[in-house]
């Protein structure tokens, strides 16, 4: 019926390693938006939205409560029509075909609702059908989804039954039902204990890795340092910075490459001494909450200093990441905007 | 939702000029119905304990009807039970379908939305249409199940009355289509008034304005229909002894008639009015004393095309009140033609109307938002 299905035969036939394969998707070309602006009855929610998630990457949209961050979403999902703007879903432009453009888009909203009644099987099938997934795909689909939240001991027990993180990984199943291109979710970790905010970001990475957009809103930046390749930084309706390159556990965090400059902090049980010992490297320190911060070039630079430490006997008890580089974007931006 | 951004009041000035018109999605597919009908029936079928709203269904319709019947049987002439215990258990049918299929679809899309479950949906391939359809046809099939569940006590109605199948049989099908309307009503009202409570008030106040307060508008409205005409009345001039008329005049009085030809659709509206109006007239109309069967269905039936045919300039209080004389005025309301299929069709479109405007209700994406809706 779609593209998506034929990409899916496609990498079907290919064979070789797809049977992980949570899409088996090509690279598409993402979501692209442009001067997207939304108000309700004259108050406007979404000012001047302009963003890009590229395939294969997985974007965080950040910003405090009332930013317009669900209701950009919203637009995105094509529940809601722009006042003015135009969205690209994965090359389809959502007001020319929004049929079509609704077919290459998975979307996880916050306030996630469930059929009680029903069950996790019968919920995901009931979507497969709703996107026109052949019957003969739909079944194998549901059971790899199960298997991918982890969810196949609980496949039929009825929605009433399951907690919450376990609704929550339904929902992005059933987001995920008709392999879409782009993946749009609304504080998808709110409510997931700490394994399953782990789970969640294997699972999109991975999605990111076979090609799928990712498009992830949050206000808890710890959740996203560790998800997301990019930030997008929302502020009063506007999407007003592009922090790149976000997280520790980037694409990039365990192939070497170089990491940007990041804030570490530190903690000894003599302070004095671990002062001057980070004084005598020539590394400016802050006074951080709870220890001292100090930039390091990335992970290896940080290991190398710690074995360093250790070895001139320093009594190191904490060292760690401190803010992520998103934590500082959206504080600044905070500052900025309470200024 | 998100609340308002930190802008300014400027853009108050031009809100929404921009948004394009778009084209409404006017897909429907089988399959698309399908699976919305059988999501809708695995949730309700699950949620409510059908089983006991089925059991005191039918516990309901039974033991009113052996009340009836026994009632019937203490006062009434056993001749007449029939008629009586037919015409009872058809308007009890009807009466308490009319109470309990309104809930099964009035607070369905709105209840839905409050759920976060609609949005889900709307995101899919699935067209409005297909939404809609699959809902109605979820109420509809619940509602068909609670007239089988009734049909067995009609039966038994028809049965032991004598009556004949085939007025039953109208009798059902009458009930399966306003039924249908009434679950496309509800559809309607859910769709367009965001709370469930607002909706649910709100099909079950049209319901009765339908079936209660159209006829009593007719009654009321009699006295604006009130004209003067020229009537022809043809009267004995005395009575013998033993109450015989004697003789035979004929006047022409200047008196009120009332014109129930313009006011006759609001009976017609009425889904009793409806039903018995549609439901074919006893095999025999008159007992055997020679006096006209009590048969509630039938007398309005009479009565409504009566009110149709409008006020009569010619009057005979001479003639005795024969069973051929009823008879005749039987046939003479009946060749006024039927009123029920104004009714029905009325009926029928105001739910077509319910169902076309939830439909409209639900296409994405939104532009305008009614006030008080959320989209998910």
């Amino acid at each position: 019926m779609t593209s998506g299905d034929e990409d899916e035969r496609a990498a079907r036939e290919n064979g070789a390693g797809r049977a992980a394969a949570v899409t088996g998707r090509t690279h598409g070309s993402g979501l692209v938006v442009r001067g997207v602006r939304r108000s309700f009855r004259g108050v406007v929610a979404v000012e001047e939205a302009d963003l890009e998630v590229p395939a294969g990457s997985v974007t965080a949209l950040v910003g405090p409560n009332g930013a317009g961050k669900t209701t950009l979403l919203l637009v995105l999902a094509g529940l809601l029509a722009p006042d003015r703007g135009t969205v690209l879903l994965d090359g389809v432009d959502l007001a020319a075909d929004p049929v079509a453009a609704r077919a290459r888009t998975g979307w996880m909203p916050d306030a996630l609702g469930s059929w009680e009644s029903l069950t996790g099987r019968e919920l995901l099938r009931a979507m497969a059908d709703a996107h026109g997934v052949p019957r003969a795909q739909a079944r194998r689909r549901v059971d790899e989804l199960l298997a991918l939240v982890h969810l196949e001991d609980l496949a039929d027990a009825r929605a009433q039954v399951l907690s919450r993180g376990q609704k929550q990984r339904l929902g992005l199943a059933r987001a995920l039902v008709h392999s879409p291109a782009v993946l749009l979710l609304d504080e998808p970790a709110s409510g997931l204990d700490p394994r399953s905010r782990v789970e969640l970001r294997d699972t999109l990475r991975r999605l990111a890795g076979e090609g799928v957009a990712v498009l992830v809103s949050s206000h808890v930046l710890s959740e996203l340092d560790e998800l997301a390749d990019r930030a997008v930084l929302v502020a009063g309706g506007r999407t007003v910075d592009v922090v790149e390159d976000v997280g520790a556990g980037g694409r990039g965090a365990d192939d070497g490459t170089a990491r940007p400059t990041r804030p570490w902090r530190l903690r000894a049980l003599d302070a004095d001494l671990l002062r001057r010992a980070l004084a005598d490297r020539g590394l400016p320190v802050r006074e951080g909450p709870g220890g001292l911060d100090v930039v390091l070039g990335g992970e290896l630079a940080a290991a190398r200093l710690l074995a360093e430490l250790v070895a001139d006997g320093v009594p190191v008890v904490a060292f760690a990441p401190a803010t992520g580089l998103l934590e500082q974007a959206y504080l600044e931006l905070d500052e900025r905007s309470r200024r | 939702m998100t609340a308002p951004g930190g802008t300014s009041g400027t853009d108050l000035d031009a809100p929404t000029a921009g948004r394009p018109r778009r084209r409404p999605d006017l897909r429907v597919s089988a399959r698309g119905v399908r699976t919305v009908a059988l999501l809708e029936l695995r949730q309700r079928l699950r949620a409510t304990r059908w089983f006991v709203v089925l059991a005191v269904w039918v516990a309901v319709l039974v033991g009113v009807s052996l009340l009836v019947r026994a009632a019937a049987a203490a006062t009434g002439d056993l001749d007449e039970l029939g008629s009586l215990l037919f015409s009872a258990v058809a308007f009890l049918v009807l009466g308490m379908g009319l109470l309990v299929v309104p809930a099964l679809t009035a607070t369905s899309v709105n209840g839905d939305r409050a759920d976060g479950v609609l949005a889900p949906l709307q995101v899919t391939l699935l067209s409005p249409l297909d939404v809609v359809l699959g809902k109605l046809v979820t109420a509809w099939l619940s509602a068909l199940v609670l007239l089988a569940a009734a049909a067995p006590v009609l039966l038994w109605a028809v049965l032991a009355g004598g009556e004949s199948l085939l007025r039953g049989l109208v009798v059902l099908v009458v009930l399966v289509v306003v039924l249908a309307a009434v679950c496309a009503l509800g559809l309607g009202w859910s769709a367009l008034v965001a709370r469930p409570v607002a909706s649910a008030v709100l099909t079950y106040v049209t319901v009765a304005a339908l079936t209660v307060m159209a006829p009593v508008l007719f009654g009321l409205t009699t006295v604006l229909a009130e004209e003067q005409a020229q009537v022809q009345v043809r009267q004995p001039v005395s009575y013998s002894e033993s109450g015989e008329p004697q003789g035979c005049e004929e006047q022409t009085y200047d008196q009120p008639v009332y014109r129930t030809d313009r006011t006759w659709w609001l009976l017609a509206a009425s889904p009793v009015v409806v039903l018995a109006d549609a439901t074919p007239r006893p095999a025999d109309t008159t007992t055997e004393a020679g006096v006209e069967r009590v048969d509630p269905l039938a007398a309005i039936r009479t009565g409504v095309r009566t009110a149709r045919r409008g006020p009569e300039l010619e009057q005979d209080y001479c003639a005795a009140a024969t069973a051929e004389e009823l008879l005749a005025d039987q046939q003479e309301a009946d060749a006024a033609g039927a009123v029920w299929p104004w009714g029905l069709g009325g009926l029928v479109l105001l739910g077509a109307g319910a169902a076309a405007l939830a439909a409209r209700r639900l296409q994405v994406p939104y532009g305008e938002l009614p006030r008080g809706t959320r989209v998910a």
